[in-house]
């Protein structure tokens, strides 16, 4: 098996890399360190490992590295830093919509998707938005509230 | 409104400024922006990757092992069979750090080399350059079987000539309850009612499959960053080893989800094998598929209730049998056991109280530890009982439950008096009545409404002598420093210790700074286990940060020239009760403290009760430090057509003696609840002939975001528990109803029950044709 | 353990083509990947050379031709969801794309792949099926035009011939007389395998007659079919209750299910008999 060289635009980084054509994009993200993108099944059941590839909202663990050649990717880091947070991470902070959090990155980039085209989502939007991300330890409600509420803050302070 | 809601006794709990809020808890940011890292996102220079080789029969004799192929490979630094390391024994028994009696016969060897018990026992470790080559190492390895007859059901497992898979024979544990006289008990009875229930597996299906990565100090210390619950596995880990308690250094993690699937060694014990044996940092990540293989699952059990009821409801007499699947080991089988005795006749009154408890090992996966601790099988159990009881006698569920229900100050089957508020009935109306009006049915879709009532202890059983320690101290900008060995497992456990020290020493939370689950560097706190941190470690956080306060307002009291008692810390500062406007800045107060050579600083442990094992042939005894009650209410729309069930409500009231983060408790009540209705009505372990036929999130089903509504979650505070301010424990309570309370609903939906779970379409189609 | 491939990224559908001319039945189709690189995990594509389409325009895009709507091969599932044709010519095409796998998925998964996949379970098949849908596959030397019915042969088996990919689909826009429904039983509520599925469309003539009707079902036999004695039954005549039920009854004689860990054989053809009732019944309230 052949190495291929790639690029990768990763939260307005770029990286060049050789990989192995069967090398997905999550293990590549996780091996240059982007370890928020989260590694739960490697089967699209979980959603915790997914990113943003072109705007769009994708499982990384469904995309082969080379598949995403010259794409721009996003993780939830690279959405904000503590000092400064995403509307959606401090409403997830704030809500208590994280418990162990090792879903909460995929989350709010499956919630950030649904807000991109739907400022205003009912909660049954939220649910389905997150339907692919599974929580095993709050049981969603927090989640759905986080959602909610960074939803009428982004609305009010023109962010997001 | 289908009851009454019962009103509560007058409870006077003070306000607080830092306890009871619901504040952005101080581990959340940090998972919100991915600085969090977790135990797969480290790594090591000149990191190794390990993998495990997993026997692929249920039950066999290894007849040959060769892994020359594999070792020869380039890029591969090691491969470990059982013969290399032949006294790598785990005791597969309650953990940690009070150092209690090794029960006989109840070690694993961390790899096989004679024998496999079960499908994926693990049986050679390799490391390898990368987690590629490691994989074309596993593919190399060789192994001969002779399969052996296995035995895959408890009840032919018990049977005489039924292959022993681990000798003398396949009983791992029984416990037995011998109160009052159960035979003249069902001779005053107008009624015995007899039922079996079967309860299944649960797999714990945390987000994050296991991980970690160990290496060799400068210290010589064999150091392991893992996520585990119990940080206190280094001294097992050092037995298994073969080196010195003190040169085995566990870092803890935040863990990704442990519900118990973290509390024994998970890979910490190969990690410290394969690091030891090539002196370089090794790292391993499972794969869903082989976290599935690798952890424990939640015991089946078989469970047969036959009690005896006067005509209004009251219990004369409760014989139940009880019989669980450990699997091929024991681990904690003997303890979850001994829980589902204690909680087997519910929390009910009864004078006349017969339990025998078997748990016996098949070579089926093995099972252990899973949030409940053997407590929801028995509750779903003894709830079902008593709603087919109910339905025996023409009375409603809640009258029967309100004549038996246990008030304060009752005796337990063992025994054990309870001391704290036992709210069921006021749990129960309220759980109700958050249901509201019942929706009516249409077409061939019945709705019904259910609820389950509990007691779950909270603490570790009371003769295990369970200690915690923290320490507490201030700096000198007015912060305050934890240190605590507790793991995070994200339900607040960290955040608790801070908004105690946060309302001791009168600071916001954002000035107190934690540092926790270091086995080397902070105090042992103890496992995230039993819903014991925040009772234990949050006892002992508040005993070290009232150490400080009191001097603190020692200090003070000279200063203002005011009793200790006219004063009070808030908001960074020290002041006078009765005239707020005179303070002095904590920052000032602790530079005179330090000047002047006073302890900042302090460090103490919280003792549980200590008491001795309860009597072997009558059960009784105190057992736990307290209980917490609650119930749980569903509404249900079954088609009865297809058999699909939909939740419509649901609804938990649980007396959480007092909430220290409002919002982390209706965290747990709402993520536990929502467990156990996945529990009830979805979750399928397959297992057929030892092996899991769900493997894998694609065939085990979860609930997802779209599966069930919100949970209400209706906060009590009795104020009390045994833990800081009067609070309970509800990390493991708030899922224990959860699956009852549907079986509940969808029975009274159907008007037939169905006394096994999960509830799935085919099984209630089954009921009602047998109607 | 992880297949070692070649992964090729074709710039344009000519350029795929020339490589899967090349590599005969070497080469293997890499679109959404949402089936695909799961399976290359587990080791399934040993030595193959991958030609990547995710990225090909040209299979991309919904439009209405000439009475038909036409999609290419490469649109995700989420496209379908979105795309205003869909939602007003192909409802229950739609209805299925809503309950596909998950939005992450959903992003990701195209039309194309989930037919040349061939499960059992594929989603997309009954309401394509039920639409009348045809694919057009094409390689360097040809091009042809394979009804649905006939495209999927077995349970992962097409006739889809090495060389050739699925560049698009159509189905006739049906008539403003018509209605779709479809249902999809699960064991959960979302991102589920389906136990089973239907998918049904029926035309009513203004005198109420029923002039077409199709009805599909989905993993209940090796392949996602339509149940035509079923539809026959209910050609040239007014329905009613009765008519529906026996539609609904040989609908369910017609299916060949196996049990597996989702659900009995049994429970799947129970349940395909009070699906397809309900769906008909729904279809004709929907036109009266």
């Amino acid at each position: 098996m052949k190495p291929q060289m790639i690029t990768l635009h990763i939260n307005g980084r770029t990286h060049y890399v050789a990989l192995n054509p069967n090398q997905t994009l999550l293990v590549a993200l996780r091996d240059l360190g982007y370890t928020d993108v989260k590694c739960g099944c490697e089967k699209g059941d979980c959603g915790a490992c997914a990113v943003f590839l072109n705007g769009v909202a994708v499982n990384s663990c469904l995309v082969l590295a080379g598949q995403a050649d010259e794409g721009e990717i996003l993780t939830a880091a690279g959405l904000g830093t503590s000092e400064h947070p995403h509307p959606l991470q401090t409403a997830f902070s704030d809500a208590g919509a994280i418990q162990c959090g090792y879903c909460t990155p995929g989350m709010i980039v499956s919630a950030k998707a649904l807000l991109d085209h739907k400022p205003h989502p009912t909660d049954t939007e939220i649910r389905d938005a997150i339907s692919g991300n599974l929580c095993r330890c709050t049981g969603y409600a927090q989640i759905i509230q986080a959602v909610q509420s960074a939803a009428e803050k982004m609305d009010a302070g023109g962010e997001g | 409104m289908k009851y009454q809601v019962k009103p509560l006794p007058q409870v006077d709990l003070p306000e607080l400024r830092t306890v009871g809020k619901p504040l952005r808890k101080v581990d959340a940011m940090g998972k919100a922006v991915g600085d969090t890292v977790y135990a797969g996102d480290y790594s090591m220079p000149r990191m190794l990757y390990g993998k495990v080789f997993r026997s692929n029969q249920s039950s066999a004799r290894i007849t040959r092992l060769d892994v020359s192929k594999a070792r020869a490979l380039t890029g591969v630094a090691c491969v470990i069979t059982g013969f290399d390391v032949p006294n790598a024994r785990l005791v597969s028994d309650m953990p940690g750090q009070t150092g209690q009696k090794q029960r006989a016969g109840s070690d694993v060897p961390v790899l096989a080399s004679e024998q496999v018990r079960f499908y994926g026992e693990p049986i050679a470790l390799v490391a390898a350059e990368t987690p590629e080559i490691a994989d074309k190492a596993l593919s190399l390895i060789e192994v001969d079987y002779e399969p052996l007859p296995g035995v895959y059901d408890p009840l032919e497992a018990m049977k005489p000539g039924a292959p022993i898979v681990t000798p003398p024979d396949n009983i791992v544990a029984r416990w037995k309850i011998r109160k009052g006289d159960v035979e003249s008990g069902f001779e005053q009875a107008d009624l015995i009612v007899e039922n079996t229930f079967r309860i299944p597996y649960q797999e714990h299906a945390y987000l994050e499959p296991e991980a970690g990565v160990a290496w060799i100090d400068e210290r010589g210390a064999i150091t392991i960053r893992v996520s585990t619950q119990v940080v206190e596995h280094f001294r097992t880990i050092a037995r298994a080893v073969g080196v010195r308690q003190n040169k085995i250094h566990i870092q803890g993690t935040m863990v990704g989800g442990g519900f118990g699937g973290k509390e024994d060694i998970t890979i910490e014990i190969y990690l410290a094998l394969l690091a030891k044996h090539t002196a370089r940092p090794v790292k391993m990540v499972y794969t869903r598929e082989e976290s599935f293989l690798a952890h424990a699952k939640r015991h089946p059990y078989i469970i047969k209730h036959r009690t005896g009821v006067k005509n209004n409801g009251l219990i004369t007499a409760s014989k139940i049998e009880m019989i669980s699947d450990s699997g091929a080991y024991p681990y904690l089988s003997p303890y979850v056991l001994l829980y589902t005795t204690v909680m087997a006749p519910g929390p009910y009154r009864i004078n006349n109280v017969q339990v025998d408890a078997i748990s016996v090992a098949t070579n089926n996966p093995y099972t252990s530890a899973f949030r409940g601790f053997g407590g929801p099988q028995a509750c779903f159990a003894y709830e079902q009982q008593m709603d087919d009881i109910a339905r025996q006698l023409g009375l409603d569920p809640l009258e029967v439950r309100k004549v038996n229900y246990l008030r304060t100050g009752d005796l337990t089957a063992t025994g054990q008096v309870i001391e704290s508020a036992a709210w069921l009935e006021e749990t129960a109306t309220r759980a109700m009545a958050a249901l509201g009006e019942q929706t009516p049915d249409y077409g061939s879709v019945k709705i019904g409404q259910g609820f389950a009532s509990y007691f779950q202890s909270y603490g570790r059983i009371t003769w295990m002598h369970d200690t915690s320690q923290a320490w507490v101290g201030l700096e000198l900008d007015g912060t305050v420093t934890i240190r605590a060995g507790v793991p995070d497992l994200g339900a607040g456990q960290a955040n608790s210790l801070c908004q105690i020290a946060a309302e001791v020493l009168g600071v916001p939370l954002e000035r107190v700074t934690i540092y926790t689950t270091d086995s080397a560097l902070t105090p042992l706190s103890g496992t995230s286990t039993a819903t014991r941190q925040l009772y234990m470690s949050g006892n002992a956080a508040l005993m070290a940060a009232t150490a400080v306060r009191n001097v603190l307002l020692n200090r003070a009291s000279k200063y203002f020239e005011e009793d200790i008692e006219a004063l009070d810390l808030a908001d960074g500062k020290a002041f006078i009760k009765s005239d707020p406007s005179q303070t002095l800045d904590l920052v000032d107060l602790a530079k005179m403290c330090a000047s002047e050579g006073m302890h900042l600083s302090n460090l103490a442990l919280f003792k549980a009760p200590f008491t001795d094992p309860i009597n072997p042939e009558t059960g009784q005894g105190q057992v736990f430090p307290d209980f917490t009650f609650g119930s749980f209410a569903v509404e249900v729309a079954v088609d009865t057509e297809t058999g699909e069930v939909t939740v419509l409500k649901a609804a938990a009231c649980h007396d959480v003696g007092r909430a220290i983060n409002r919002a982390a408790a209706e965290g747990q009540i709402i993520g536990g609840g929502m467990q156990g209705l996945g529990y009830g009505l979805m979750e399928n372990l397959i297992v057929k002939d030892g092996v899991i036929k769900t493997p894998s999130l694609t065939e085990y089903l979860i609930p997802t975001s779209m599966d069930f509504p919100d949970i209400q979650a209706i906060i009590l505070e009795s104020g009390t528990g045994l833990g800081p301010f009067g609070a309970k424990g509800i990390g493991e309570p708030s899922l224990t109803p959860a699956a009852p309370a549907a079986a509940s609903a969808i029975a009274n939906a159907l008007g037939v029950s169905i006394p096994e779970i999960p509830i799935t379409p085919e099984k209630i189609l089954a009921a009602l044709e047998r109607a | 353990m992880q297949s070692e491939i070649e992964l090729h990224h074709p710039k344009n559908l000519a350029e795929a083509l020339n490589l899967l001319a090349h590599y005969g039945p070497d080469g293997k189709l890499l679109a959404g990947g949402t089936n695909m690189v799961v399976e290359l995990r587990d080791g399934h594509y040993n030595g193959k050379s991958l030609v990547d389409l995710s990225r090909l325009k040209e299979l991309r895009g919904i439009s209405k031709q000439d009475g038909y709507i036409v999609i290419g091969g490469g649109t995700t599932i989420t496209e379908l969801i979105d795309h205003p044709l869909i939602g007003a010519h192909a409802g229950v095409l739609k209805e299925a794309a809503c309950l596909f796998a998950n939005p992450l998925v959903r992003n990701r998964a195209t039309v194309a792949g989930n037919l040349v996949d061939a499960s059992p379970a594929a989603d997309t098949a009954p309401p394509l099926l039920a639409l009348n849908a045809e694919v057009q596959l094409m390689s360097q030397a040809a091009t042809r035009w394979v009804k649905l019915e006939d495209f999927i042969t077995g349970v992962r088996r097409t006739v889809l011939q090495p060389g050739e990919l699925m560049v698009a689909l159509r189905w006739p826009v049906p008539s403003a007389r018509s209605a779709g429904a479809y249902t999809k039983v699960g064991l959960r509520k979302a991102d589920a395998i389906s136990v089973l599925s239907a998918a049904v469309m029926m035309t009513l003539d203004n005198t109420g007659v029923c002039v077409q009707t199709s009805i599909a079902l989905g993993a209940v036999s090796p392949k996602p079919y339509r149940a035509h004695e079923a539809e026959a039954l209910l050609i040239g005549k007014v329905l009613n209750t009765a008519l529906i039920t026996e539609a609904a009854r040989l609908a369910a004689e017609s299916t060949r299910p196996i049990d597996d860990i989702r659900g009995t054989a049994a429970y799947r053809k129970r349940v395909v008999a009070i699906t397809v009732r309900r769906l008909l019944t729904k279809a004709a309230e929907v036109l009266k």
